[in-house]
């Protein structure tokens, strides 16, 4: 029998949580011939191939959603979002590409939705990033990434994105190319720009 | 002196790692002679060594039961109308809660069955409608337990509001749930129940016991009228096709003694 003692709830800051994690998101093995098994049996109706594809992609598309939009109640509903929009649009899948390509697309496109619709992308461009992020206790480590996920949401979301699929998502630049639908010296192209830009804005913050 | 473009190209294809073995060769050179390009690889580096090292994050704990919950239902029509009744479920404003809890709580006391229902008990879950409208976010009084089965997962909150006990039960399950709360202590009785945006429920209370199902999301609570402030503990016992998935106790101790 498992026995809660009741204690008062505590609210931990976002940032405070943030900082305790340890480990960065395990890549995932973006194996075409077992999503795309697994994605046939889903569209047969079979409920447990969509959960282990959920099971899969559930912290992957979490943790881009949270990069994308620096806010864990939005990533969490875009999550849901992402995996109810590949159920409902499983007929429209294409089987000659890769899923993690389809669904990391779906990802990205609703997060940028996200934003337009709540109206947060030009106040999160002209956003000053947090200068002041974490009493000085904080871990080093944790100042800087609160330091580069707050020069993130500086960047626009297409730059933003080219980031997170690089190097939250781990994609290679074929990846994100087929990811985006642009080709491998546009993705080139634009990661030195997103990379020059979060240099400067982290010159700002005296990080980097 | 600006650096050749070109060679911009083969430091970020370098510090990706997706640079040829010929191409290594030809950076290497022109690194040997040039200060600014080393400069801005070592700078390119540093910064994706940091972006590389930016922490994973947990997904909610509740989030794959709660989508798996989801597509049980019949394809939602309109996926935006889905997504954001489940934002309301976490984030209800303070009146739609006094709302739907009055209607849940008035419809459900026409429906239960209770040895110990009584006119009193009416008028308490009515006038019990008002506190929960003032919902209580967190601090003494209130605790919190986290359930994470394959079967039911959420969580099931306890506070105290004068003489009445509020458990808060917000549950998904992957099918349907009975969910068993009893109690031994005889001078505490079931005094009522409302659910949110629940499309309908079942319940009944005995003495001692109050057992409610669930199937999909669901946002439950109980009243216990607990006059005297006494200490009590509720067990909750969790069932999924006639079998315990999940057994708990949960505990209510006076103020200024709980822990």
């Amino acid at each position: 029998m498992a026995l809660s003692k009741w204690t008062p709830a505590k609210i931990k800051s976002p940032a405070v949580a943030f900082g305790r994690q340890l480990f960065a998101v395990p890549v995932v093995g973006m194996n075409k011939p077992d999503d795309n098994k697994l994605m046939e049996r889903c569209i047969k109706g079979d409920r447990q191939a969509f959960e282990k594809l959920l099971i899969k992609y559930e912290k992957p598309v979490y943790n881009a959603a949270y990069r994308m939009l620096h806010n864990p109640d939005d990533a969490r509903d875009v999550t849901q979002a992402v995996f109810l929009k590949v159920y409902e649009h499983l007929d429209q899948y294409d089987p000659s590409r890769r899923f993690f390509s389809w669904i990391y697309r779906i990802t990205l496109n609703e997060s940028i939705n996200w934003l337009k619709k709540s109206s947060r992308e030009e106040a999160l461009e002209n956003e000053t990033a947090d200068k002041t992020s974490g009493p000085e206790q904080q871990a080093e480590n944790a100042r800087i990434s609160e330091g580069l996920q707050a020069a993130l949401m500086t960047i626009k979301s297409d730059y933003r994105s080219v980031i997170v699929l690089k190097h939250v998502l781990g994609c290679s630049y074929a990846e994100i190319s087929e990811v985006l639908d642009i080709s491998e010296k546009k993705v080139k192209s634009r990661l030195y720009n997103a990379r020059k830009l979060l240099q400067e804005r982290l010159t700002d913050q005296g990080l980097h | 002196m600006a650096i050749d473009p070109k060679y911009v190209e083969l430091i970020n294809a370098d510090i990706d790692g997706e640079i040829s073995s010929a191409e290594k060769s030809e950076l290497e050179a022109f690194l040997a002679d040039s200060p600014e390009a080393q400069a801005l690889h070592a700078e390119l580096l540093a910064l994706n060594v940091s972006l590389d090292s930016l922490p994973g994050l947990d997904s909610p704990p509740h989030l794959k039961h709660t989508i798996m919950a989801s597509i049980t239902q019949p394809k939602p029509s309109r996926q935006s109308e889905n997504t954001n009744s489940v934002r309301g479920l976490f984030a209800a404003p303070a009146l739609k809660y006094a709302a739907t809890f009055a209607a849940g709580a008035i419809l459900t006391l026409s429906l239960f069955s209770s040895d110990r229902a009584s006119q009193r008990a009416f008028d308490d879950v009515t006038g019990l409608v008002g506190t929960i409208s003032d919902p209580v976010p967190g601090g003494p009084g209130v605790h919190t337990a986290q359930i994470s089965q394959k079967e039911v997962a959420g969580t099931v909150t306890l506070r105290s509001s004068g003489p009445i006990l509020i458990v808060d039960f917000d549950l998904v399950s992957s099918g349907p749930v009975d969910i068993v709360a009893s109690y031994s202590d005889q001078t505490i009785w079931f005094n009522g129940f409302a659910q949110l945006e629940s499309p309908g429920a079942s319940i009944s209370a005995q003495s001692g016991r109050v057992t409610m199902q669930i199937d999909g999301k669901r946002r439950y609570a109980i009243f216990l009228n607990n006059a005297g402030d006494r200490d009590i503990t509720i067990n909750l016992q969790f069932m999924s096709n006639g079998e315990s998935v999940y057994n708990m106790d949960i505990e209510y101790a006076q103020a200024g003694r709980s822990g």
